[in-house]
């Protein structure tokens, strides 16, 4: 799955980029300063759940950072992608304006180009790499910047390039769930010939991409588009069909399908268990955000009701924290509160999120951590019990472990409480295949080489192998099992 | 042994009055969250997974627990005792109202606050026993009692206060893992994990001193291996004893030869209950223990001049 360096030599040496190089020497690119990323201002956005904060880089902007990159010779942001992404050839051709053929390149092996230039952690993967980093101790080239604007300016165009696929082999596979590892998987497996249809439990397609991600960071229609372009080439897709109970994998074998690829991800739900947390007022964000994202509960005029609140806290310090915070404030809470048992430095949130909350008005209550609920007459809870943390020796995740200060308790006024403590494996292929290795957390125990579960013909990725992971992650397993899949299945047609 | 409900059934047909349960402990769960964290292989790197999951642990070992007491209800006619030792003081509570909810008959807290931790002064030591003392006698209706180590410095006043702090018994005194250097490795090990029968020596000196001034039953533990000792701390004022290593090391059936042991010198003696004798060599309150204790030194070391 890696780019072959050979391959990536010969692109370099393309003509068009030896020009690109010699017009602008290296030295000049460094003084050009990183772009920054417009943004809709906070007291604006703040009124809306599905008005995106990130507004996108104009074509100039984006032409200019592009001039930063120095198309190195040996690229090591491609080393930080988990996908692969030919990013110098896809940066250089938006230097010299052409963002359709820049495009084209990101989906050469990207399934979701639009999706990962806006929610990936750029810069703890290939803007990690980036020669600015890494040896010039700069800001890296705006790489994830980058890819949202030439997919966005493909989307914008209306001309969206279709990858090339090849003949098809009428060989039938399935993927179960819908989320990036799973799409990741289709569209690679799709452009070798493979007969791909993908079973999603929900009513739409997208997994945590709809469901999760909030509109305000990714709005759903991105994700359509993105999947639109899966359809014409040739995915099929079956929505409200549960792998392991509408239709058993015995009775898709039957159906023709060789081999699956598990990518049901993690969307269970956790809590702490303390006690209170069983009153009224209190969920976890997988149903709060699932509410408002995939069922548009802040809308009047929907079925869904979602739970409103004035005071409102949400428990933990991940993106999916900053996510359902910042859904809180655009419903209308007076006071939306992050409360997280250790220090800012190590929360798990992208830095950008943590900014963008920031500035939305959250107060961020560190160092704190609730140890009961209570509620009124009628069961809403109405206040909670904290204590004060204070930071101990590092535990097992290198961070230091947060110890509770002794006599520090204090209360504080709330009347909804969502609890963003992560998520677990979804259960329900373990549970149907019981000769499925799991581990004791709930994950598919896959061989990492080749993404193969115990059971042969079942290979799995993205969060119901990693846990809770990000999507960029979830791509590469989908990418990584597709290409093994492929290698399986061949062989097995050969042997027969 | 107490983990096996198969165990727990011997240990009622040896003749066990009650079994305390092996304690949840609240340092376990962070222990086990850094060994999980070992072996997480592609989720090693996945903060947000992994911030919170030591309260995954802590669950899973409360319902296994939960579930033991269970289990351990409906196999025995005899009490079952659970036991916690934890970290931070809003734990105790926790745990404490969960256990009682899965039925257990008493609770035991396992207490143990470290007196080398040079942050805290003696008195802040000492106020938190009785701070989680109280918070867990809040929130339960079931008998509370507290395991001790012997190391304050006003002992005697610790037990006499602890006794009025609406708890039921007081179990004196904890056996601790102690450190032992191996001399030709030079390295630290532990020393060995099982009580003498030398042991019983420091629980019947406390017992035989506080059993008349105190506001509940002592029950005594460490170093009881045989039924002598038995009698000696009954005699001493202990309400009860605890066996622990005596049948590690001897095997649970050593539970019938204490039990033996115990009726046949009541009947030599002419005892018909463990009332007609419980305490009867423990210190008069009319006695100050501290002279009494003085008193023994100078009459035993005087004899051997």
């Amino acid at each position: 799955m890696s780019l072959d360096s050979i391959y990536l030599k010969q692109e370099r040496e393309a003509e068009w980029r030896a020009d690109l190089r010699k017009k602008t020497k290296n030295k000049d690119r460094m003084l050009i300063q990183r772009v920054s990323m417009p943004e809709l201002e906070p007291e604006i956005r703040v009124n809306y759940q599905d008005r995106e904060v990130n507004s996108g880089l104009t074509r100039e902007l984006a032409m200019q950072e592009a001039v930063r990159c120095m198309d190195c010779a040996n690229p090591t942001c491609i080393e930080g992608c988990p996908v692969s992404i030919n990013i110098p050839k896809f940066i250089k051709n938006i230097e010299r304006g052409e963002i359709q053929q820049a495009a084209a390149v990101l989906k050469e092996t990207s399934a979701l180009p639009a999706v990962c230039g806006r929610v990936c952690p750029q810069e703890k993967q290939c803007e990690a790499q980036c020669f600015y980093v890494q040896k010039l101790n700069q800001p890296a080239v705006a790489i994830g910047h980058l890819e949202r604007f030439a997919a966005d300016f493909e989307r914008e165009s209306g001309v969206m390039s279709v990858p090339e696929t090849a003949q098809p082999n009428g060989i039938k596979v399935a993927t179960v769930g819908s989320g990036p590892a799973a799409l990741s998987f289709a569209g690679d497996m799709i452009k070798k010939g493979y007969d791909v249809t993908v079973f999603e439990a929900l009513h739409e397609i997208g997994g945590v991409l709809k469901y999760g991600i909030p509109e305000f960071r990714l709005p759903n229609k991105i994700v359509d588009k993105e999947l639109e372009n899966l359809q014409k080439m040739g995915v099929h897709f079956e929505t409200n069909f549960i792998v392991g109970r509408t239709a058993t994998f015995d009775d898709l074998k039957e159906k023709g399908f060789q081999a699956f690829f598990i990518g049901s991800g993690a969307g269970l739900p956790r809590f702490m268990n303390i006690p209170g947390e069983n009153y009224n007022g209190i969920l976890s964000s997988n149903e709060y955000l699932t509410r408002v994202n995939l069922m548009g509960a802040q809308y009047e005029e929907t079925d869904t009701p979602v739970l409103h609140g004035k005071r409102v806290a949400v428990i933990g310090g991940g993106n999916t924290a900053m996510d359902s915070v910042r859904t809180a404030l655009r419903l209308g809470a007076e006071k939306a509160m992050i409360v997280y048992r250790r220090s800012e430095e190590e929360m798990p949130a992208r830095i950008e999120e943590i900014k963008h909350a920031k500035e939305e008005g959250v107060e961020f209550h560190n160092l704190c951590n609730p140890l009961e609920y209570f509620a009124d007459e009628n069961g809403r809870v109405n206040r909670m019990k904290l204590n004060r943390m204070e930071l101990g020796e590092p535990d097992a995740s290198g961070r230091r472990r947060p110890v509770p200060m002794e006599g520090s308790e204090f209360e504080m006024d709330v009347d909804l409480v969502i609890v963003a403590v992560g998520v677990s494996p979804n259960p329900l292929v373990p549970s149907s295949l019981k000769e499925l290795e799991v581990t004791k957390w709930g994950t598919i125990v896959v061989d990492e080489n080749n993404m193969q579960s115990s059971i042969p013909e079942m290979f799995a990725g993205g969060d119901i192998v990693r846990g809770g992971a990000t999507v960029i992650l979830a791509m590469g397993d989908g990418r990584r099992a597709a290409e093994k899949m492929d290698h399986f299945l061949q062989k097995k047609y050969a042997v027969n | 042994m107490t983990n096996s409900i198969e165990s727990l059934r011997e240990i009622e047909k040896a003749g066990a009055g009650a079994v305390v349960l092996k304690s949840v402990f609240e340092e376990e769960i962070y222990l086990e969250y850094a060994e999980e964290m070992k072996k997480l292989g592609p989720m090693d790197n996945n903060l947000e997974f992994l911030d919170y999951y030591d309260y995954e642990i802590r669950q899973g070992n409360l319902l296994r627990y939960i579930q033991l007491i269970s289990d351990a209800k409906k196999a025995l006619s005899i009490p079952v005792i659970a036991s916690i030792n934890c970290v931070s003081n809003q734990e105790w509570a926790f745990f404490a109202q969960k256990l009682e909810e899965a039925g257990a008959d008493a609770i035991e807290l396992n207490m143990f606050i470290r007196p080398s931790d040079l942050s805290q002064s003696s008195r802040e030591n000492e106020s938190v026993y009785f701070d989680i003392a109280t918070r867990v006698a809040s929130k339960i209706n079931i008998p509370l009692s507290l395991k001790l180590s012997p190391y304050f410095s006003n002992l005697a006043g610790m037990i006499r206060d602890l006794s009025f702090a609406e708890i039921s018994g007081l179990v004196l005194f904890n056996k601790f893992y102690s450190p032992d250097i191996d001399v030709e490795k030079e390295t630290v090990i532990s020393a060995d994990i099982f009580s003498t029968d030398s042991d019983y020596t420091l629980p019947l000196r406390w017992i035989g001193i506080m059993a008349k001034r105190v506001n509940c039953d002592l029950a005594a533990s460490t170093g009881i291996h045989d039924w002598q000792t038995v009698v000696r701390l009954l005699l001493a004022g202990a309400s009860a004893v605890q066996v622990v290593s005596a049948m590690y090391v001897n095997g649970i059936d050593v539970l019938k030869d204490l039990n033996q042991g115990l009726s046949d010198w009541m009947e030599r003696h002419n005892y018909a209950s463990i009332d007609d004798f419980k305490g009867k060599l423990s210190i008069g309150n009319d006695i100050d223990p501290a002279a009494y204790m003085r008193v023994q030194f100078m009459r035993h070391f005087g004899d051997h001049d």
